[in-house]
């Protein structure tokens, strides 16, 4: 009976709360979405700068490590004290880039590094510039390890973001921090699901993103038994 | 074609250059091929050439152009280059690679298409089955002709190989050698050919060069390689069996017999009798119809009589077939490995060209010695 009434309780919550609850999911999903464009545009650039200069890579993927140790809420209290950023979007959006560096920026830095070096000879040699190389094979083939970097970097934001409230954003961040201020658990466990329910769906719709940009002939499926019966014959 | 002047390479830190000073000229539609122990020059001469190395002085020129002087991603796409490794692009499908430079060169997409399939046929895989097969999805034979249908994309005139038959097994290597020379006899591409394999230098080359520690030793025909050696290292190069590697020199052709009895299977099996009355062989080669080579009888399996049994209950399939490319030692190795006093040599189809058999073999070393050997009766 308990476990019902729990359940109840919080559906309750949930439906009596509806119209509130999407605007957080939604201005949380919102401030996901800029922070993350933002920071391919950045990082990969960033990323791709570095890929041939050993001694800037370690400085910058130092930095990077550096932020990482930083703990969220600590990090957001200093932006705050920043002459222009403030209680502002502006100072959630920037410490979700900053976290989102170390994530792409490595795995950028380190899968282009791995390609093949007989690849990138047979490239060269077979006429491509620097750029072409870059476009047409490094980057090609460093995209698994590269969308695995913005994969993580994606559901740690989700995580981060509900810090932001305390630096004036309103989300699913809110639920969760005034459930605890009020003690009002169900708002608490209706912030922590959805917050969980997001962090799964954005990390879900990567994996797809991931099957749709990647070339099948960088998968290795052992069970491909069409190809592997044709070579037989 | 290409002509080598005084090139100098040095790498920092090295106290002896790794190419000293090198000249050569190498001639139109030859394969030229460098050989030498690890560390001799031989693939850094190579990658100089496309400029993949820069030389520290001196000149290299293709066409009578300086390379140093162009632009070195127009000169690459107009020389088509093999490594050992091949370096296909995992991510891209067979058609993919090999129509990468004709992309880059802005060729229609049907002029392309047409090309990738005409290079697919030329190198022994049929487009439809592999034209969108991914590299993972081959064997290392055909990965390795899928590289050189790249690197012939563009038609280009001059081809730098690397060890391109390095890394696939002994036997795919001798086949894709007897597939690359009479490749080479349509394409008449002038070929720079690294290898460290003496048999293959061999075999694969009109001229050779021996480079040791950077120089060049002696940059001479095969023959004269095997029979005049300049000095003592060339001949330790060349080895002690010498006489072995004329077997990789000399070609079937020579001692083919063409003129041979076989019997075809739209006569009657009392053909057979007929043949073995009239041979003092032990086995039969079978053809069929259009003299295509399928299999033999041994002189034990004839039926007696009329008997009633088919030709498919009597015939055995031969175990090994020469292409006429092959070399003496190929000859050789098949009937060593098989127990055969005579292998059929056939074309592409499978139709009977001749037999190499091992007296034949015997007697035509002993002339070959004759010809080139003033050095070798004593």
């Amino acid at each position: 009976m308990f476990i019902i009434d729990f359940f109840l309780d919080i559906a309750n919550y949930f439906i009596k709360h509806i119209d509130k609850i999407s605007t957080y999911t939604f201005e949380h999903f919102v401030l996901i979405i800029i922070a993350i464009i933002l920071s391919l545009v950045i990082w990969l650039t960033v990323g791709i700068a570095i890929r041939n200069n050993l001694g800037l890579a370690k400085g910058v993927l130092g930095i990077g490590s550096f932020i990482m140790s930083v703990p969220s809420i600590a990090l957001y209290g200093i932006l705050v004290s920043v002459p222009g950023f403030g209680l502002s979007r502006r100072s959630a959006v920037f410490g979700l880039i900053l976290y989102a560096m170390l994530p792409i920026v490595r795995n950028v830095y380190v899968s282009l590094n791995q390609v093949d070096e007989n690849v990138m000879e047979a490239a060269k040699g077979m006429g491509l510039s620097t750029r072409q190389v870059l476009f047409k094979v490094q980057l090609p083939l460093a995209m698994p390890v590269i969308l695995a970097g913005i994969r993580v970097a994606l559901v740690m934001m989700v995580g981060i973001a509900t810090l932001a409230v305390y630096i004036g954003e309103r989300n699913l961040g809110s639920l969760i921090q005034q459930g605890i201020v009020r003690t009002y658990d169900d708002m608490i466990i209706v912030g922590a699901i959805l917050v969980s329910v997001m962090a799964f769906l954005v990390d879900y719709i990567m994996g797809k993103v991931q099957k749709a940009i990647v070339s099948p002939g960088l998968i290795t499926d052992t069970t491909d038994s069409s190809t592997s019966k044709r070579e037989v014959a | 074609m290409i002509k080598i002047e005084n090139v100098v390479k040095k790498y920092s830190g090295m106290e002896r250059p790794a190419v000293q000073n090198l000249s050569m000229d190498i001639g139109e539609g030859e394969i030229c091929v460098f050989v030498g122990p690890s560390g001799c020059g031989k693939t850094t001469t190579l990658k100089m050439i496309n400029r993949i190395i820069e030389p520290t002085s001196g000149a290299i020129y293709v066409n009578g152009v300086n390379v140093l002087k162009q632009n070195p991603d127009k000169l690459r796409q107009n020389i088509g280059y093999v490594i050992q490794q091949i370096g296909l692009f995992p991510h891209m499908t067979v058609y993919e690679n090999i129509a990468i430079v004709p992309k880059l060169l802005d060729w229609k997409d049907d002029t392309t298409k047409k090309r990738v399939d005409e290079l697919l046929e030329i190198v022994g895989l049929d487009p439809e089955e592999n034209r969108s097969k991914y590299p993972k999805a081959l064997s290392g034979g055909q990965r390795q002709r899928v590289g050189v249908a790249r690197a012939l994309a563009v038609n280009p005139p001059i081809m730098l190989m690397d060890e391109p038959f390095g890394a696939v097994d002994p036997v795919t290597r001798s086949q894709l050698q007897n597939e690359f020379l009479r490749l080479q006899k349509k394409i008449k591409k002038t070929i720079c050919f690294v290898t460290h394999d003496i048999d293959e230098a061999i075999k694969m080359g009109d001229r050779i060069a021996i480079m040791e520690q950077g120089n060049l030793v002696q940059y001479d025909s095969p023959e004269n390689l095997l029979f005049n050696p300049n000095n003592e290292f060339v001949e330790d190069f060349v080895g002690s069996d010498r006489s072995l590697k004329v077997l990789n020199l000399l070609r079937i052709d020579t001692v083919l017999k063409k003129d041979i009895k076989t019997v075809a299977t739209n006569n009657d099996i009392s053909a057979l009798h007929h043949f073995f009355e009239n041979n003092k062989k032990k086995r039969a080669i079978i053809v069929d119809e259009d003299n295509k080579v399928v299999g033999y009888v041994a002189r034990n399996d004839v039926p007696k009589g009329s008997s009633s049994k088919g030709w498919n209950s009597i015939i055995k399939p031969i175990p090994a077939t020469l292409p006429m490319q092959a070399t003496l030692r190929d000859a050789l190795a098949q009937m060593l490995q098989y127990d055969l006093g005579a292998v059929p040599v056939v074309e592409e189809d499978n139709s009977l060209l001749g037999v190499v058999d091992l007296d034949e073999i015997r007697s035509h070393i002993g002339e070959a010695y004759h010809e080139f050997g003033q050095d070798e009766a004593g």
